[in-house]
């Protein structure tokens, strides 16, 4: 079988995408160079009342961009849509765009979705205003549905763990062969993006890695304001020693360098003294906390609810704590084999632990600086009069009101946490060796970036795209949030 | 070499020339027995009709400072020395009685000549005459007596000489045993051995094996100027950073003189740590920061060779082991102490895979019993095993083991790692469910022996018996797999005091054989090992055991 | 003022005292001991020569007790070996307690110990490793602060323009790009024979004696990159804010040129913000020279604590954990005392 080239029978557009693309930049060079010298055409507004501009070479150099850029877009959706059409016809691009088919069908459906009842969605709605909102919402999308996709089987090629004797370091669009025994009948006639340096194919490793980062990543910031808010409110509501001691301990851990930090907690001597697994338990009780208060203080006045809605609340979320935290053989060994509803591998459980440790304190700072900001306000002295109880003014006049940053801070954290987790496998620290996560495969792919440096960027650009979408995300949600 | 013929020659190797003549041997085996038999090198080559090698004398040019890319860990009382790279440094002032030669034979050095009696059980040491330590002092046998009392002492936490010296050490004080020392004159020294040992030349001239002044206390080599017998001193010693070693001025070496040894051309060497990254060590090279390289691994060799560099290429039996600790309890059970599932993990495994992804293809498929063709007692088993992943999981299931994860542990390393990558990949190939940890080298060899189920490098050794004592008898310090077998111990006892090459074979065959039926360790392949260095450096030849004899260092003359 | 600074430095000194004992609680856990044993003595030792090796050399015992040594409250433990001598925190291995050897030698009496990875006093790695570290600091600054100044000034003087709009997409690009990929990236772009332009050097070793442009390069912009980004949307942010002002409409009304309404009006009152930051961003660049020194080969004081922490070297893990802390409080104190004295509007009572 013959390799894949990059984009097989579009293989003629490739001059237009470069000729396009470097129309932009110089166009976009010469704009801005012009701009310091030549003036914007004026606006005249004329005796029907209408407004006329006139053009000047600015607004013509403005004009010529667009239509540059707007060329390469288009080359670019020939690629994806024709490449889903056509696929291995159309290249290395063509075929993952094929692949990717079930996640371009759920973009275009969430967007068309959202696009059309965007007014009655709310602050979600607004996103769609603004261009770099949608931008970042279509990356982070892009990952969450392949990660999904994924794993449940759908764009993976291979068994991202499978390794190939005879695929080691091979090029992007090599024809997939083994040197043990013979391809099994229907796997995938090619590695898309080659092999690694142990003959894993580079383009499933990469989806799976995104699952254990879409796995992670949302989970740990989510835990992590969950702590932050359960702790951050009554530090500012309540002041006094409370905030006092709060404030000590969470700028103790925040002086702590982050690297040190991991280094002290995801080594393996550490994981075998069982701190981590105790960290854990504490450090998972606060959801439970959290949400028990959150609905207490909400319907406190009618026990009726109140008592069994809470019981079968914290009952529920306690069985999945004790599982979570019983691991057989391990330090916390409290729950029956017959009960434990699953068991979080080792690793996870301890990179999941610490980068909630370290995300903490920086939301609880974050908490009670809007808090001490909202306190202030008359609808939360309107609740003080009413009689309403301390937590019930935190949880549901505070709160909400706070809303908006917090949501912003939220998506630059997952975009942090995700930089968090690279960062480890980077250091080889915690997560499995094998694991396809992105951090552990650019270290790994590093060894070999002079020879080979295809295993270690693809997944470096995976990361790279998916925290951009995050910031650009945030920044769409600000802006929007901003015009409230 | 030696200025004096031995006066007699030991009949085993007498022996040995007979089996390379009728083909039974080849000639690096026959070397490497003979000299451990007290045979001149220059003799032994004349016993099967070859004359000596010239060494290679390329004119080197006075003076110089080598950079060598290695590893700078800090220096440790020699005998308890854990790396290659240690003694790499004091090296340069610390010689050893004996040199184990890249060809496979062994040399004197400090010695001039020994003389093993037949029944390997007393061994006469003729110190060189005329070598001074660097204080002045004549070096003589009293002090060689106090090397080996320093060896044998088992008391020292981590003396790993104490493994080498065998029956030498009385189990009853952790000393030396009485009567085993007899200092004859000032350059002889007999040892009378309780029970035959034929490796006692060979382990003196391992790495921990150096000789030190008997005014040294054990401390760190790096305080101050250690009196040393060698050519060199040390000028700096930064751990992680950088070492040097300038040549002692005013000091008469020995080795100027004595013939196939002088060298010890260089004004300077410099080691230099790039950490673990062989990228590094190959951007070391090409901007020119580095002469030579300790090792070059995997693919960077095949770059290596593109430059304009010198590549030199040692076949060894250095290894690496996939065992199971049959006593280790996982989830409360004894996964390994059934034979059916230590089998079932080897026939899983296709050594030629194993070499191929883990090691780049650059060695020799090995037979999973740990006795390598170019050790001189290696036989050829009648019944290796043979890759059958069907035959694997029927074995595991017959055993009650299908479902059992197997956690398989290594080193965070190149080669280490990938080669134990790929064989859990085998593993899961053949159904065995297996999940795979990675630890950074000190945790790592914290716990070494005793993971259940690892992987561990093992460095070559001269004789294949000593590796088989040193691993896997019954409670060694190193013995990984917790092999504990009276055959086989009984087996090795006959072994080791055999010094009859076709004798030793036949029970040598039973042994591997042992190992290979009681499923003890998947040793999947030989390593080559590759050196690249610039062109005009000298005597930088890669050496079997990592050894870089810093006196054989320098730059060809222009 | 006097007041606020004697509270500052005493909760520093507090949580300089509470850090230490953890990273010490964490050090001398078992296992962590068991790890120092191998590493210190005999990689492949029994476990019977641990526990002797960790007894004969004083790190069994209380972890209270041990910490005060450290610290100096306490006198330095002697423990008389199996063959008679002595071995001391406070002097080397001798037949018995020199005359000479202090009682007490622990940070206050200015001894921070002795690094069991480097065989050598702890002071002088530090020094040496910062010095190196500082070097690398110094040009990343160099680098990483102007130019996201003026991108954040120049993407802030007109909010919402196409140049302001272009430029804020190159910084969140930057801050999206973390070290380990960007240093991955230039690598393999610059000085890798795949890609083939070879301009730079992929390791910054040789910089350590004698940096050039082409060994230390790449390290420096690695880290700057990451950094660059959140300064520039800061000073954006702050510019644009500034932009809105009264002073600098009526400027503008009055008809001032905008160059001069930008750097004689604007200017001053933007970088406070920015000021702040970019004293902040010490310690998170902290986290860059880790990956950055390991990436590049760099041997400074990332390269150092990795070092210590992965081989357990408790007295040097301290000492760095000491140091770091120090600089996160000591810049957050000057960032603070700076944002006060820069802005006008704002006094410390």
């Amino acid at each position: 079988m013959e390799p894949l080239s990059w984009t097989g029978a579009f293989a003629p557009l490739v001059p237009v995408l470069w000729t396009a693309l470097a129309a932009v930049a110089i166009l976009a060079l010469l704009r801005w160079i012009a701009g310091f010298f030549l003036s914007e055409g004026d606006t005249q507004t004329q005796s029907d009342g209408t407004l006329a501009v006139t053009r000047g070479p600015l607004e013509m150099l403005d004009l010529a961009t667009w239509w540059a850029l707007l060329a390469a877009l288009a080359v670019v959706a020939i690629f994806v849509a024709g490449g889903a059409a056509l696929a291995e016809g159309a290249g290395i691009l063509g075929a993952m765009s094929r692949r990717l088919l079930p996640v371009w069908i759920a973009l275009a459906s969430t967007f068309a979705l959202s696009l059309t009842f965007k007014r009655r969605l709310g602050l979600y709605g607004k996103l769609f205003d603004s261009t770099i909102g949608m931008i970042g919402f279509a990356l982070v999308m892009f990952w969450v549905f392949a990660a999904f996709m994924g794993a449940f089987g759908l764009i993976v090629t291979h068994d991202p763990l499978g390794q190939s004797g005879a695929m080691k370091n091979e090029l992007p669009g090599m024809p997939y062969t083994r040197m043990l025994g013979e391809v099994a009948e229907g796997s995938y006639p090619y590695y898309l993006l080659g092999g690694d340096n142990l003959g894993r194919d580079v383009f499933s490793r990469m989806i799976a890695g995104s699952w254990v980062v879409v796995q992670i990543a949302p989970m740990a910031t989510a835990f992590a304001f969950m702590v932050g808010i359960t702790l951050g409110l009554p530090a500012a509501y309540k002041g006094g020693r409370l905030d006092e001691l709060l404030s000590f301990l969470a700028n103790l851990i925040l002086a702590f360098p982050v690297i040190l930090l991991f280094y002290l907690l995801v080594t393996p001597e550490i994981v075998e003294t069982g701190i981590p697994a105790y960290m854990a338990a504490v450090m998972f009780l606060f959801p439970i906390a959290f949400i028990a208060i959150l609905l207490n203080s909400r319907y406190r006045t009618r026990p009726a609810l109140n008592t069994p809605l809470l019981i079968a609340v914290i009952g529920g979320l306690g069985w999945v704590y004790l599982s979570l935290i019983s691991e057989r053989f391990g330090p916390l060994d409290i729950l029956p084999q017959a009960l434990d509803l699953f068991d979080i591998p080792g690793g996870i459980l301890v990179v999941f632990v610490s980068v909630v440790f370290v995300n903490s304190p920086t939301v609880f700072r974050i908490v009670r600086g809007l808090a001490f900001d909202i306190k202030t306000r008359d609808y939360v002295a309107a609740a003080q009069t009413r009689g309403e109880g301390s937590w019930y003014i935190m949880l549901w006049e505070i709160l909400p009101n706070a809303r908006g940053p917090l949501i912003v801070d939220f998506c630059l954290r997952v975009g942090y946490t995700t930089i968090l987790l690279g960062t480890l496998g980077f250091f080889g620290l915690g997560l499995p060796p094998e694991s396809p996560d992105w951090g552990s495969t650019i270290n790994d792919g590093r060894k070999l970036l002079a020879i080979y440096p295809h295993p270690a960027i693809v997944p470096a650009l995976s990361l790279l795209s998916l925290v951009l979408g995050l910031n650009l995300l945030a920044d769409g949600l600000r802006e929007e949030s901003l015009r409230d | 070499m030696s200025d004096t013929a031995p006066d007699r020659i030991h009949p085993a190797a007498r022996m040995h020339a007979e089996e390379y003549r009728a083909g039974q041997i080849d000639r690096r085996e026959f070397l490497t027995r003979a000299t451990c038999l007290g045979v001149a090198s220059t003799v032994a080559y004349g016993m099967i009709g070859l004359d000596a090698p010239a060494l290679a004398q390329t004119a080197t040019q006075d003076g110089g400072s080598l950079r060598i890319q290695m590893e700078v860990r800090a220096l440790k009382d020699p005998r308890i020395t854990d790396w290659p790279q240690i003694a790499n440094i004091y090296r340069g002032w610390l010689e050893y009685l004996s040199e184990y030669q890249r060809d496979g034979s062994i040399r004197p050095m400090l010695l001039e000549s020994w003389e093993v009696s037949d029944d390997a059980r007393t061994y006469t040491l003729k110190l060189r005459p005329g070598i001074t330590w660097s204080n002045g002092d004549a070096l003589t046998a009293e002090h060689v007596a106090h090397n080996f009392r320093r060896w044998c002492d088992r008391t020292v936490e981590g003396n790993s000489m104490a493994s080498r010296m065998g029956d030498m050490v009385d189990p009853e004080t952790d000393q030396i045993r009485e009567g085993v020392l007899e200092v004859v004159d000032d350059t002889t020294l007999r040892l009378n051995l309780a029970s035959p040992d034929i490796a006692i030349i060979a382990n003196v001239a391992d790495y921990p094996g150096a000789v030190v002044h008997p005014s040294y206390d054990g401390s760190d080599p790096a305080n101050g100027d250690m009196i040393g017998t060698g050519p060199f001193r040390l000028e700096s010693h930064e751990v992680g950073v950088k070492s040097v070693l300038r040549r002692r001025e005013d000091f008469d070496w020995w080795g100027k003189e004595a013939e196939g040894f002088g060298g010890a051309s260089l004004d300077e060497i410099v080691y230099l740590d790039y950490g673990s990254d062989p990228a590094a060590w190959l951007a070391a090279l090409e901007s020119d920061e580095v002469d030579m390289l300790y090792e070059s691994v995997g693919e960077f060799i095949e770059i290596m060779d593109s430059l304009d560099l010198v590549k030199s290429e040692a076949v060894t039996a250095s290894t690496i082991c996939i065992r199971a600790n049959q006593e280790a309890e996982v989830d409360g059970q004894k996964p390994y102490a059934d034979v059916r599932v230590r089998k079932a993990l080897q026939m899983a495994m296709d050594n030629n895979v194993l070499l191929e992804l883990g090691y780049s293809g650059l060695g020799v498929t090995a037979e999973n019993h740990h006795v390598c063709p170019i050790h001189p007692d290696y036989a050829e088993v009648d019944n290796p095993v043979v890759y059958d992943p069907e035959g694997a999981m029927a074995l595991l299931e017959e055993a009650g083991f299908a479902d059992f994860e197997h956690e398989l542990i290594s080193i965070d390393d190149d080669w280490r790692k990938n080669t134990t990558d790929a064989a859990a990949a085998l593993l899961r190939d053949a159904g065995i469910k297996v999940r795979r940890t990675v630890l950074p080298g000190n945790t790592f060899w914290n716990d070494w022996a005793k993971f259940p189920f690892s992987s561990t490098n093992w460095n070559q050794r001269p004789l294949g018996v000593q590796v088989l004592a040193l691993a896997y008898r019954s409670g060694e310090a190193w013995n990984e797999t917790a092999y504990a077998s009276p055959e086989f111990d009984a087996k090795l006892a006959e072994a080791m005091g055999i010094a009859s090459a076709e004798e030793r074979k036949v029970v040598m065959k039973e042994l591997e054989q042992m190992l290979i039926d009681d499923g003890v360790i998947i040793q999947p392949y030989w390593r080559s090992l590759f050196r690249h260095y610039k062109q005009g450096v000298t005597g930088a030849e890669v050496h079997p055991l990592y050894e870089i004899p810093t006196y054989q260092l320098g730059f060809a003359a222009t | 003022m006097l007041a606020f600074l004697l509270r500052r430095i005493a909760v520093m000194l507090l949580t300089a005292l509470c850090l230490t004992f953890v990273v010490f609680f964490l050090t001398n856990l078992q296992p962590n001991l068991e790890k120092l044993a191998k590493a210190e003595g005999n990689s492949r030792m029994t476990d019977a020569e641990v526990t002797s090796f960790l007894e004969t050399r004083g790190y069994a015992r209380n972890v209270f007790v041990k910490y005060g040594e450290w610290l100096g409250v306490l006198p330095g433990f002697v423990i008389e070996q199996p063959d008679g001598s002595v071995r001391g925190r406070c002097f080397e291995r001798a037949d018995s307690v020199p005359p000479d050897a202090p009682a007490f030698c622990g940070v206050l009496q200015g001894d921070w110990g002795y690094s069991s990875v480097f065989r050598d006093d702890v002071g002088s790695i530090v020094a040496t490793r910062l010095g190196l570290t500082a070097k690398l600091m110094f040009w990343v600054m160099v680098v990483m602060v102007p130019s996201a100044l003026i991108l954040g000034v120049l993407a802030g003087m007109r909010e919402g323009s196409r140049t302001d709009r272009s430029l804020s997409t190159v910084s969140i690009l930057s801050t999206a790009t973390p070290e380990y990929v960007s240093g991955v990236i230039l690598i393999a772009v610059f000085a890798s024979s795949a890609v083939g332009l070879r301009w730079f050097k992929g390791t910054a070793a040789s910089a350590m004696e004698n940096a050039t442009l082409e060994n230390f390069l790449l390290p420096v912009v690695t880290i700057a990159l990451y950094g660059t980004g959140y300064i520039a949307r800061m000073t954006r942010a702050s510019m644009a804010e500034v932009m809105t002002q009264q002073y600098i409409r009526t400027a503008r009304l009055k008809g001032v040129r905008f160059r001069d309404i930008v750097l004689k009006h604007a200017l001053r009152n933007a970088l406070i913000a920015p000021f702040t930051v970019i004293m902040l961003q010490f310690p998170w660049l902290l986290n860059g020279v880790v990956i950055v020194e390991t990436l590049f080969n760099y041997k400074g004081f990332g390269w150092t604590l990795v070092q210590a922490a992965g081989n357990n070297d408790i007295e040097l893990l301290l000492a760095v954990s000491v140091v770091s802390v120090f600089v996160v409080l000591v810049t957050q104190l000057i960032s603070d005392i700076g944002y006060v004295y820069l802005n006008p509007r704002i006094s410390v009572a």
